[in-house]
């Protein structure tokens, strides 16, 4: 009995030393957030003018270099592919105006995928407007120049009369509204996906703990039957 | 060292999970009570571990600590692997659910092979240098046979075995030299503080 006291007590030592490390571990890892990932690959692709964006990246923020990017259709057939540049980059022209699936093929078994919305894709052309937005488009553009106060349609649908025919009128909006755009877009690709934080560290090490009680739980019970 | 979802075909994921499932039931077998808070602090350390980043090489890569596991726990690795890989898929979305099988497996196993191989350096008879040359052999081995066994997921799947496992072992080279050096100061601590720990388990039966 007295034995068995001394070794719990050791146990109860040498655990609380262990605690004392893992949680210095935990608290190193929370405030040195530069070094503290780990293995996974994530790709980030935005629509600018005719062409598609993506940066790929592994979760430390390292830029995935050389991989290959293959670019779906909704059906699955794969449209081209491209390898990333230095600073994980691959830019392609909208090869068609559907949903698009961009995968991201990195060595050793990592994969990731990102779908660009059709409209997304449809919105940013310069032709093949879908009917849905021509007839938003003349709203458009009655706010957009509405010095004219312009507001019946038929004045609406004389665009000639401020120079500048819609599908003009949208390109510039859209090339203009692009060019806003790319900072915020950098600025997603660059936070989408951070990484894990405190809180799921924690979450983890919480779920751990409450594992080891639940088994010595039902040891515990096991042993006394 | 996690294999994302998608890129295994569904035979070596089946497989993977079936041997990681009979692993795990050999590792539950006679477990003993005392064991279970130093299965648990070792998961722990398993589950963060994944989180320290070796900024060296051509890709990124982390520790494992499935030497340390391995030399400490044996077989009981399995299950704690287990644990570890599960939250890391849920809670960090390293790897994934349907392929914590093959996840596991490719960290638990050389764990068991790393107790296999250099179990008995860490007998209490054993000089400092044997022990330390064979913890840190062991945290070697471990990563480099995990780097094999990802390797040869993907040749299964029908990646070339040889450009694939170089390429995992390469970028685990300087994670290798780490893991040996971590696992000797664990090990000479855990000598220095509780030998009783090392021994009750470290002898292969």
């Amino acid at each position: 009995m007295r034995r068995n006291d001394h070794s719990i007590n050791k146990t109860a030592r040498y655990g609380s030393k262990i605690v004392c490390l893992v949680f210095i571990a935990i608290l190193w890892i929370a405030f040195s957030h530069e070094h503290a990932f780990a293995h996974k690959v994530t790709i980030f692709a935005w629509v600018d003018g005719d062409t598609i964006h993506t940066r790929s990246k592994f979760n430390g923020g390292k830029r995935v270099k050389g991989s290959l990017v293959v670019v779906f259709d909704p059906e699955g057939n794969s449209l081209l592919e491209g390898k990333t540049d230095e600073n994980g980059m691959f830019s392609f022209k909208i090869p068609q105006k559907t949903e698009l699936k961009v995968v991201l093929k990195s060595s050793m078994g990592h994969m990731a995928e990102w779908k660009i919305p059709a409209e997304e894709i449809t919105g940013s052309g310069s032709e093949s407007n879908t009917p849905e937005t021509v007839e938003k488009a003349p709203d458009k553009i009655s706010i957009g120049t509405g010095s004219e106060s312009v507001k019946t349609d038929e004045d609406v649908l004389e665009p000639a009369a401020i120079g500048l025919g819609r599908e003009e009128v949208e390109e510039i909006i859209d090339a203009s509204l692009d060019k806003k755009l790319a900072p915020i877009y950098d600025m997603m690709a660059n936070t989408y996906d951070r990484g894990p934080g405190l809180t799921e560290i924690m979450g983890g090490i919480g779920y751990i703990i409450g594992l080891v009680g639940l088994a010595l739980y039902f040891s515990n019970r096991r042993r006394k039957e | 060292m996690h294999i994302s979802e998608g890129v295994l075909s569904p035979a070596v994921l089946l497989g993977g999970a079936a041997i990681a499932a009979a692993g795990v039931a050999a590792g539950l077998k006679d477990l003993d009570q005392k064991e279970i808070p130093s299965m648990g602090i070792l998961s722990a350390a398993f589950f963060v571990a994944s989180l320290i980043h070796v900024p060296v090489g051509p890709v990124s890569a982390h520790l494992t600590l499935n030497g340390l596991l391995g030399l400490i726990i044996g077989w009981k690795a399995f299950p704690v692997i287990l644990v570890g890989t599960a939250l890391q898929a849920l809670l960090f979305q390293f790897g994934g659910i349907t392929t914590l099988g093959v996840n596991t497996l490719n960290m638990a196993l050389p764990a068991v092979i790393c107790y296999y191989l250099f179990g008995w350096g860490l007998k209490s008879g054993s000089g400092r240098s044997v022990f330390m040359f064979a913890a840190f052999a062991s945290g070697c081995c471990g990563v480099l046979i995990s780097g094999i066994m990802v390797g040869f997921s993907l040749y299964l799947t029908g990646e070339a075995f040889l450009p694939a496992a170089e390429l995992v072992v390469a970028a685990h080279l300087p994670v290798m030299f780490i893991e040996g050096g971590l696992t000797a100061a664990c090990t000479l601590f855990l000598r220095k503080v509780r030998p009783e720990l090392l021994e009750e388990v470290c002898a292969p039966k």
